[in-house]
């Protein structure tokens, strides 16, 4: 038996590595071929066609691309930060309460459970300029007479968007600050008060660098999944109007397979595909240095 | 009124204010989950009219009871959708946990060569986006035979979810102390009986939550299964809310009750499990 | 060897000619599989399926059932991947074109004597390169104008005939749609009209009042033309409603289910839309200007022609199915006569003769179901269907972002339109088709 020679470790983790393999490697590597192509989807023989980096060329001119991608790092960092920021928050506030804790971390996951396509949906009824939610109460509790276009300028568009995207994952944070909060030995918290710290200074000092990992854990779990807020923007606004809220995703979403430009958009997949790398592996690098020092506070 | 008394009311004060501020943010977490139930309940003509109808006139089922009354009725094969929702939600949940045991046990448990750079890459292979890996990954079932199965679904949702798994996981086989199974092991036991009977009871909080998020992130997946899935065989209740927009229109009553569907299981296991899932995700994060 | 496959080919095309006389057929142990559009509108069809199968012995599997931009997205993935075997495919005019090749020409198995019914326009715009490429179902879809009869008896006429100079009335030309839709505007309240601001749904207005003012989309050499002087008349009738608040400040986000449910609260005056909300419109569960609604056919433009931008679903048949005869007999099935009575039962156009002629004399003493016939009839005579190339798609994803930046104010028209002929050079050019 060849297999059994294989040590321990390997086979231990051989499962993951096929699984992954076969689900995410072997297709970047078709994609990544494709990316020197001009592949449509409509005229198949065309993936045959090496046009060398003509595709990446033509995207680092593109002025459209890195618009949207500047876009696209500025709602990562906008949303992520908040995001931290309202889970922090959260997660003190629930943490407080002796009673009910069951109730409030079910409430706090309430979030998760929708699907981002339906969120999608439902903030695009809730910011319809005309007949949404929120325009609804603002004029009905007399704070604006406007129809405030909430998915068409720019700013606004962005804002609306970066709130389904905080609304509907900042229970990642939450939840695993909380859990944080739960597993801190009380000791260092009383011992700084006795030595007469004020509430904000406990917390800086004590309090924040052990809940760090736990916080750089979540950014790192939100950074790698964030592709996710793709079939939001794609319901809310599609990178519309006149381009205003392109993000990468939808350009290369609108480039695969609305003009069948596959090749394309999949050379602009591989541009995707390192920023969230980048993003990633700052993150884990983050996430380190933070265990390091709580490691050696204990 | 004494120094003491007043202290007590301030602190008394704050208490409530914060109490407050617990409330209000609960209710904004809750109310764009309870509109959707709200407009599950109400004629369109309410959800949409303007001036708007803030207290519900008249509530009723009808949404519920068009969604099962068949198709060509008004209705979506909604049993069919959550019997693929559950089964490649629970199936790749449970394989991705298995997985992810094996894969953080070698990670907790052995020294290798190049071990970080393993598992940074094994990490990273979730950062590609379902709308890159979508095409691709549909040329390759397309060759082997798994478009529209739950098979290939269960697969896909594996891969998406080992990294997570295998992350958490590793975190809690490392908090458990190597002493505990390497006494069993000498009390008689095998490697594998001091797993089962040492390590893994220990860990199982670290495998609750870490299930959790595998079985949200498979139940409510959209972007892989709508390009990977087709017929009632296999389409799982996201892409089923599609059904529910024509060329011209969309049915949001329909699609809000779908969403109530969608959303209750996975509200319910998640108040089952999420004892479990606080205290799961702490060793996670600090034993890196 | 070509001379012998050409003509054996003809010999099959002649028997099964012949055979297909008697309609549905035989085709006992045959499966079809089959791509269907999924919905409430386009479901109950559906249910005949099972009758063709009585009556012919073959089985039907339906391997896919997904809205329309979703099976649009399978079918293109299906030919890069070369997973063409199945049989039947619901399409549709505007998006047909895009797939080159792979659909056969059903006249070779369809008696010509069973296509006499369809409505000519429609055949028309189901051949391409010469090619039957679909049949069309009960799905025709042309626009015609709502509007809220009551307000044209409250308005106060006087003053529009003192500020516009001619009386009011219910308008026929998109120059008094506009002139209407402001003085009926009251922002954030009401608006005078609407119109869908992006994707095909925005570039297809903008065609059809393109043509309407006498322009043309593409010339005769399929160069891009839209940025002429009637391309900037017609993007200016978008432009001036925006600017004047007649339309909500939303518009460029809306897609057609944000005109129909904006419609129905009760809150647009005039509405250009599609004969699928019709009963919705007046339905007084789901509409609040139920019974208040009436019907116009859509307006001319400024060179006397009647917009008209149209299209249709429809069924069929891939190149590579094993058994075409039987795939042709469903989708005749699935649009003949019975076929289209049952769908249009229901509110959609048909698009047979003898089906519209049984829906108008169906609809007598139901004033508002006769008021609506009426106007998408007018509607169907004038029609036209998107321009016939397979880059329509592509070119609308370069044209509506500028589109909605001439109507935001990013861009005049003129600029707007030139980027954008000059984009949709770049794709016909990069597409081979100049």
């Amino acid at each position: 038996m060849k297999a059994s020679r294989l040590p321990p470790h390997m086979m231990l983790l051989l499962p993951a590595v096929i699984v992954l393999a076969a689900v995410v490697v072997l297709p970047l590597l078709l994609s990544l071929w494709s990316s020197f192509t001009p592949f449509r989807l409509t005229k198949p023989e065309s993936v045959y066609q090496f046009i060398g980096i003509r595709n990446y060329q033509r995207i680092f001119g593109d002025m459209d691309f890195w618009i949207a991608f500047g876009r696209t790092v500025l709602l990562l960092t906008v949303a992520l930060n908040l995001e931290m920021l309202i889970g922090l928050g959260l997660a003190l506030l629930v943490d407080r309460q002796t009673r009910g804790q069951r109730l409030l971390r079910t409430i706090l996951m309430f979030p998760m459970m929708f699907s981002p396509i339906l969120v999608g949906f439902q903030f695009k009824f809730m910011f319809n300029d005309n007949v949404g939610l929120v325009n609804n109460a603002l004029q009905s509790l007399g704070l604006t007479d406007k129809a405030i276009p909430w998915l068409i300028d720019g700013k606004l568009a962005f804002l609306a968007i970066a709130a389904a995207e905080i609304w509907s994952s900042t229970a990642v944070f939450a939840i695993f600050i909380l859990a944080g909060l739960m597993a801190m030995p009380r000791d260092p918290q009383e011992a700084a008060r006795v030595d007469g710290c004020t509430p904000w200074q406990t917390f800086r000092y004590v309090t924040w660098p052990f809940l760090m990992p736990f916080a750089f854990i979540a950014m790192t779990i939100r950074s790698l999944d964030v592709a996710r807020a793709y079939d939001i923007i794609k319901i809310m606004t599609d990178g519309g109007p006149a381009g205003r809220t392109e993000v990468l995703w939808t350009l290369i979403a609108r480039t695969a397979y609305s003009d069948a430009r596959m090749g394309m958009a999949n050379a602009m997949a591989y541009v995707a595909i390192l920023l969230s790398v980048a993003f990633t592996a700052y993150f884990f690098s983050q996430l380190g240095k933070a265990r390091a020092q709580v490691a050696g506070d204990w | 009124m004494d120094a003491n008394a007043s202290a007590r009311l301030k602190k008394r004060g704050s208490a409530w204010a914060l109490n407050i501020a617990l409330f209000i943010s609960m209710l904004i977490i809750c109310l764009p989950g309870l509109w959707i139930v709200l407009n599950s309940l109400r004629p369109t003509v309410e959800i949409m009219a303007k001036p708007p109808v803030w207290i519900p006139r008249e509530l009723s089922f009808d949404a519920y009871v068009d969604m099962f009354s068949g198709v060509g009725q008004g209705g979506i094969p909604v049993i069919e959708y959550f019997r693929n929702s559950v089964i490649i939600a629970v199936t790749s949940t449970i394989i991705s946990l298995a997985i992810g045991m094996s894969g953080g046990y070698a990670f907790a448990r052995y020294r290798f060569k190049g071990k970080s750079a393993w598992f940074l890459g094994l990490m990273l292979t979730r950062t590609v986006p379902g709308i890159a890996l979508s095409l691709p990954l549909f040329f390759l079932y397309a060759k082997v035979g798994l478009i529209d199965t739950h098979a290939g679904m269960i697969i896909a949702y594996t891969a998406l979810n080992v990294p997570f798994t295998i992350w958490l996981i590793d975190g809690f086989f490392r908090q458990v102390p190597r002493d505990l199974a390497e006494a069993a092991q000498i009390d008689g036991c095998t490697r594998w009986q001091a797993f089962w009977q040492v390590e893994f009871p220990l860990a199982r909080p670290g495998i609750a939550s870490a299930g959790i998020f595998a079985f949200l992130t498979s139940w409510n997946e959209f972007a892989l299964a709508s390009q990977l899935t087709r017929s009632t065989d296999s389409k799982t209740l996201p892409v089923g809310l599609l059904d529910y927009t024509a060329e011209f229109t969309i049915d949001w009553r329909g699609m809000c009750a779908l969403a109530v569907v969608m959303i209750i299981p996975a509200l319910l296991l998640t108040y089952a499990v999420q004892k479990h899932l606080v205290s799961g995700l702490t060793s996670g994060a600090i034993k890196g | 060897m070509n001379y012998l496959t050409t003509a054996s080919a003809a010999v099959l095309a002649l028997a099964t000619a012949a055979s297909a006389q008697d309609l549905p057929g035989s085709f006992e142990g045959v499966t079809i599989e089959a791509k269907l559009i999924g919905g409430q509108q386009y479901e109950p069809l559906y249910a005949r399926i099972a009758e063709w199968e009585a009556a012919t012995g073959a089985k039907v599997e339906v391997i896919s059932k997904k809205n329309h931009f979703e099976l649009d997205r399978e079918i293109k993935s299906d030919i890069a991947t070369g997973q063409l075997g199945w049989c039947v495919g619901s399409n549709h005019s505007s998006f047909a074109p895009q797939y080159p090749g792979i659909y056969v020409d059903l006249r070779a198995y369809l008696p010509e004597e069973s296509l006499a019914d369809f409505v000519p326009g429609n055949i028309q715009s189901a051949t391409l390169d010469g090619k039957l490429v679909m049949l069309p179902r009960a799905q025709f879809d042309v626009s015609a104008l709502y509007y809220q009869k009551d307000i044209y008896e409250k308005a106060d006429a006087a003053a529009f005939e003192a500020e516009y100079g001619y009386p009011l009335a219910v308008p026929d030309t998109w120059d008094q749609v506009a002139d209407q839709a402001k003085f009926f505007a009251d922002a954030p309240n009401f608006y005078g009209t609407q119109y869908a601001g992006k994707e095909e749904a925005i570039a297809g207005r903008f065609y059809e009042i393109l043509v309407a003012d006498g322009g043309e989309f593409l010339d005769a050499d399929g160069r891009p033309a839209f940025n002429s002087e009637a391309g900037v008349e017609a993007l200016n009738w978008f432009v001036d409603l925006y600017q004047a608040q007649a339309v909500p400040a939303g518009v460029p986000n809306y897609l057609w289910d944000d005109l129909g449910q904006g419609f129905a609260s009760g809150t647009v005056a005039l509405n250009l839309d599609w004969p699928g909300w019709a009963g919705f419109f007046n339905d007084p569960e789901a509409s609040k200007v139920a019974g208040n609604v009436g019907v116009a056919p859509p307006p001319k433009g400024s060179a006397g022609i009647r917009s008209g931008w149209s299209g249709f679903h429809g069924f069929s048949v891939t190149q590579d199915c094993e058994t075409p005869e039987a795939a042709a007999s469903l989708v005749w099935f699935l649009t003949n006569e019975d076929s289209q009575k049952l769908e249009s039962a229901a509110g959609p156009l048909p698009s047979r003769q003898s089906v519209w002629e049984h829906v108008i004399a169906e609809a007598e003493g139901d004033a508002y179901r006769t008021e609506v016939l009426k106007a998408f009839q007018v509607a169907a005579e004038t029609a036209f269907p998107v321009p016939q190339t397979p880059s329509w798609i592509e070119i609308t994803n370069v044209l509506y972002p500028e589109l909605q930046a001439a109507i935001l104010g990013d861009k005049t028209p003129q600029e707007a339109l030139d980027t954008a002929a000059e984009e949709a050079t770049y794709i016909l050019e990069d597409a081979g088709e100049l």
